[in-house]
């Protein structure tokens, strides 16, 4: 039974363990050593054939650098922040757009549902790439959407929205839209309608009754959306990359060429680490958040 | 050239496993062979043909760097290949098992040996330069019938600039190709490593900035096939393929590759075995399989880049040997320079400015 | 009990020319193809305890959640303080209602759940906290007014719910099921205190229950539904005692159904012919009933007598084996098989020790009881 007990423990742990912690680790060191030249393209590089001393050697030659050199260089504040800028506007208006889609979800009728669910979900089945290359072709000067705006006669000009914040925001949006409706519906559907009749019965006319009981209560749905989008798109690389211009500027980006266009992996697992200690915070919140939420339903 | 996604996705669907002797490993970019050419291999040396692809120079050495990467075969640019041979990642190769070397064309030999001293560890693949592609009739409709497609002030001149803003101008993604055409239009050494003069760009970029719809690497094919663009500043090779599906689409779009009259950088990429490569005589046996007159001509007819195998001339079809863009001219050849890798904080230096030059930060 | 005084005093149903608080019009509704009110014509007056009762999916929820504005009518009016209350929205009406689940708010403390509907009405901000207080008192739930409806038992609930309703004073309170979620005791402790409270306010209150012993302990008249329709409505004793069809009967609490055809004797008496080899029963009944008319025969087992002889002076005496016993307790229910297949239930009560009781299975007993005990159904 004990050992039942412990097996049980020792499975997510040692997933924690082997998936997340030890490359990590990984991360933190190369974060303490120098870029160069070499197989691997770093230095020190932990051996164990040097025995004790060798360790040694190994940590004191670490340093910090490369975190230093994060500070000093404004670069990379200013890619932090615009990211957050980045996520925290795109959030918004996925929340904006996801609510009401949740909210007509889970006010249609019980057979239609699951259909309504399917279409959320059915992005998903398509590769990211592909559907994200599509906005492209949407987005794009001689695209889709200039050309319907200009047989209907509301401009005369194309639009310029390719390679343009507008363009990510639209890329992040229509990519997190279902990580928001799908905890916001689920919330929502678990609303007793009786609570809503007892806001009415006593005295509220439909919108005060959905600001005091339907937007309390899914609360939580609300909060699990925001940081199931923001949290990602603070470390999002691909949609800036594709639909964005020469003004975006991401973390992510920023992340990739210090990895690949300097070889620089050592700052690169810097700005790693800062993004992870960044993203630590939302994620601390949220955990305390679905915390308080488990509590409240017992 | 660099699908950045993509090259990601390939980098975890590759597998590092050990190759036996039976088979060789061979990483290329992606498009740039006629996969008849495996079968072909494969049927005449009895050898199993393990072809990989990836996307950009930055994802293969980084393979390269981390170690182990289990391929007998890579094709870096040879830019790259320069600072990789330095640290010891190929090893070099054994003429005497490639009497197909006879074959290579002195003149590109000559030109690589810049990079890979008496071509000890590298035989070229393809070659191409870089260069000015336009939407002819976008371009003559903003800046009237004597447009200079042909000229580095195309992109360069703000003035020119500001009115091609309007239907669209991609630049290269790549401080390495983007900093010496800049040097080169303002009069400097283009293969300068003074930072000092490689900061003289950064004026020259900041005039053009607020015009440029966007700095990458490979949008560029798409957006200029599909008129959503005018001008692209990439690759020769790229610009051709978006040259030719515009053609095939017959959407009414017509593109121009012109290498700058001032002078374009000339790429080579070049087929090299790593040191710890599994199978080096299977690596031999490829390369002299490749530099074979016939099947390298193949291979050119295949993708429609120029090679450095004078041999193979013979056998390509008349519209790559007669088309400029593919084979420059002998003046034009003249003018084509080549550069070389950064050292790793000049590497720093340019990346940064070259970030701020994108951004404004 | 307290409801037998209280029904011989307050009677406004008998009162002529009282107008009624609610009035039920020919009332019909219909969902899609089901009819789950049909034809629905009653009153209900000032300070009436009403219970509506019937088996689930009789329609006495619809027929209430109409009173709250939560249904309309397909067909016919629905009159408050004689006024149609179609034209007025659910949120206007001097209605409340206590839901079935509570339906407490879970995001606010018991106080602010009380004061909700306070807050949306013209109440001054000043007197709303001592209304609280008040209704807090009025169901006293002491000092719970911090906690939050998870953080109190069921029977709190309940109550914080039955607060919140009233705290607005309605003029009618709406119990949809009020007590279904307690246990059984806490269940009938509550059935007074709700008795009380309303006879302290003086607030009309219209229950819903399928339970019978809840309607009858709470109400003061209790209306029968039975698919749509509402099939009798009376006071509790009456309904017991003096139903007017077989379903009422059948209804509520335990009863003998004998079918037979009926023969007119005298004024006011029957014979029933009711099966072959067996004596014709004699029953009183004010209805006029043609000679040979099909008629049900209607008795509860407490108010037949056993012995194990037959008793001399009986009026209606029927012989049988007793075929199993129930034991409750208080009392026993004994199933008796008569020689024509019938099978009677009859009480009794068990004034002495089990081990000493009189009769045992497979013992041959008398049924007998008097020609006013049951009740002569023609519907």
């Amino acid at each position: 039974m004990n050992f039942r007990k412990y097996l049980l423990i020792l499975i997510p742990y040692s997933w924690l363990l082997l998936l997340f912690l030890v490359p990590f680790i990984i991360v933190v060191k190369m974060s303490l050593s120098d870029t160069e030249m070499a197989i691997p393209p770093y230095y020190p590089y932990f051996t164990l054939s040097e025995g004790w001393q060798g360790i040694v050697n190994f940590f004191s030659e670490l340093d910090f650098e490369n975190y230093i050199f994060l500070a000093e260089d404004n670069l990379y504040w200013k890619a932090y922040l615009s990211s957050l800028k980045i996520a925290l506007i795109s959030t918004f208006f996925t929340l904006l757009i996801g609510y009401p889609i949740a909210y007509g979800m889970a006010n249609a009728q019980p057979e239609w549902r699951p259909t309504l669910m399917m279409i959320i979900i059915l992005p998903f089945w398509t590769s990211f790439l592909i559907r994200i290359y599509s906005w492209m072709g949407i987005l794009s000067q001689e695209g889709f959407l200039n050309q319907f705006l200009l047989w209907i006669g509301i401009i005369d000009q194309p639009l310029t929205i390719l390679n343009t914040n507008v363009a990510v925001y639209i890329g992040i949006v229509y990519t997190y839209l279902p990580f928001m409706i799908l905890p916001i519906y689920a919330s929502l559907e678990k609303l007793d309608i009786s609570l809503l009749e007892a806001a009415i019965d006593l005295g509220c006319n439909r919108s005060q009754s959905f600001w005091l009981i339907t937007m309390p209560l899914s609360k939580a749905g609300v909060i699990a959306g925001c940081f199931l989008v923001f949290i990602p798109v603070l470390g999002e690389f691909v949609i800036p990359d594709l639909l964005g211009g020469a003004d975006t500027l991401m973390i992510g980006t920023i992340l990739w060429q210090e990895f690949f266009a300097n070889r620089d992996w050592p700052v690169a697992s810097a700005v790693a680490v800062v993004l992870l200690l960044l993203l630590m915070i939302p994620i601390i919140l949220f955990q305390r958040s679905e915390q308080k939420q488990r509590e409240a339903e017992q | 050239m660099k699908k950045i996604m993509l090259s990601l996705m390939a980098s975890l669907m590759v597998s590092t496993s050990i190759a036996s002797a039976a088979e060789v490993r061979v990483y290329n970019w992606s498009d740039y062979i006629d996969e008849d050419l495996i079968e072909k291999f494969e049927a005449e040396t009895g050898d199993k043909l393990i072809y990989d692809v990836f996307d950009t120079n930055e994802l293969l050495e980084t393979k390269l760097l981390a170690g182990s990467s289990g391929y007998d075969v890579v094709v870096p640019s040879a830019s790259f290949m320069e600072r990789q041979i330095k640290i010891g990642v190929f090893q070099k190769l054994d003429y005497s098992q490639l009497p197909n070397g006879k074959n290579l064309w002195d003149l590109i030999k000559q030109r690589t040996a810049k990079y890979d001293p008496d071509n000890a560890y590298s035989i070229n693949y393809m070659w191409g330069t870089t260069g000015i592609g336009v939407n002819i009739a976008k371009v003559k409709e903003v800046l009237g019938d004597d447009a200079p497609i042909d000229s580095l002030a195309l992109i360069f001149d703000p003035k020119n600039m500001e009115k091609l803003s309007a239907c669209g101008v991609h630049l290269l993604d790549a401080p390495g190709e983007m900093i010496p055409a800049a040097l080169q239009y303002i009069g400097e050494f283009a293969d300068s490593k003074d930072p000092e003069v490689i900061k003289k760009t950064e004026a020259v970029f900041e005039a053009i900035r607020p015009y440029v719809t966007k700095f990458h690497s490979s949008e560029y094919v798409n957006a200029l096939a599909n008129g959503d663009i005018c001008v692209a500043f990439g690759y020769s090779g790229d610009i051709l393929q978006a040259r030719d599906r515009a053609a095939e689409a017959d959407n009414g779009v017509e593109i121009a590759y012109n290498a700058a009259k001032e002078g374009a950088v000339m790429w080579f990429d070049q087929m090299a075995i790593p040191a710890d490569a599994p199978n080096p005589e299977g690596a031999h046996k490829f390369l002299n399989f490749m530099m074979d007159a016939n099947n390298m001509a193949a291979a050119s007819n295949y993708v429609y880049y120029a090679n450095g195998n004078l041999a193979s001339q013979e056998f390509l079809e008349e519209d790559i040997t007669g088309d400029t863009a593919i084979y420059p001219t002998p003046e034009t050849l003249k003018n084509l320079f080549t550069t070389t890798a950064y050292g790793s904080k000049e590497q720093r230096t340019v990346t940064r400015l070259w970030t701020k030059i994108k951004s404004g930060t | 009990m307290s409801e037998t005084d209280k029904t011989t005093c307050f009677e406004p149903w008998n009162e002529v020319g009282k107008k009624p608080l609610i009035e039920f019009r020919g009332v019909s509704k219909k969902f899609g193809a089901l009819t789950a009110i049909d034809n629905v014509s009653f009153s209900i007056y000032e300070r009436e305890f009403f219970a509506l009762l019937g088996p689930s999916g009789c329609g006495k929820t619809t027929l209430m959640r109409m009173l709250g504005g939560f249904e309309t009518p397909s067909q016919g009016q629905i009159f408050i303080d004689g006024k149609d209350i179609s034209t007025i929205p659910a949120n206007q009406r001097s209605v409340n209602m206590m839901f079935q689940s509570y339906a407490l708010f879970p995001h606010l403390t018991v106080a602010d759940n009380i004061a909700f509907g306070l807050k949306r009405s013209d109440m001054p901000k000043s007197e709303i906290a001592g209304r609280v207080d008040e209704m807090i008192k009025l169901v006293q739930l002491g000092n719970l007014g911090g906690r939050k409806p998870h953080q109190i038992s069921g029977g709190q609930r309940q109550r914080v719910a039955l607060a919140r309703s009233l705290a607005k004073a309605p003029k009618l309170l709406l119990l949809d099921e009020p007590l279904g979620a307690l246990d059984k005791k806490l269940r009938q402790e509550t059935q007074f205190e709700l008795v009380d409270i309303q006879e302290k306010l003086g607030t009309t209150f219209v229950i819903v229950t399928h339970d019978q012993e809840e309607a009858m302990t709470v109400s003061s008249r209790i209306g029968i539904m039975d698919q749509g329709k509402l099939i009798q409505i009376d006071t509790p004793d009456r309904i017991y005692e003096a139903p007017t069809s077989v379903r009422v009967a059948d209804f509520i609490g335990d009863v003998n159904l004998i079918e037979g055809n009926a023969t007119t004797t005298a004024n006011d008496k029957i014979t029933i012919d009711w099966a072959e080899g067996q004596p014709a029963l004699t029953a009183q009944t004010t209805a006029n009933i043609k000679d040979g008319t099909k008629i049900t025969f209607a008795i509860r087992p407490e108010k037949i007598a056993m012995s194990a002889k037959r008793p001399d002076d009986a009026l209606n005496a029927i012989e049988g084996h007793i075929h199993d016993i129930a034991y409750l307790g208080n009392i026993s229910i004994y199933k008796i098989r008569l020689a024509s297949g019938h099978m009677i239930k009859a009480q009794a009560a068990n004034t002495r020790r089990l081990s000493r009781r009189n009769y045992t299975w497979e013992d041959k007993v008398w049924l007998s009881w008097t020609e006013t005990a049951g009740i002569v159904l023609t519907k």
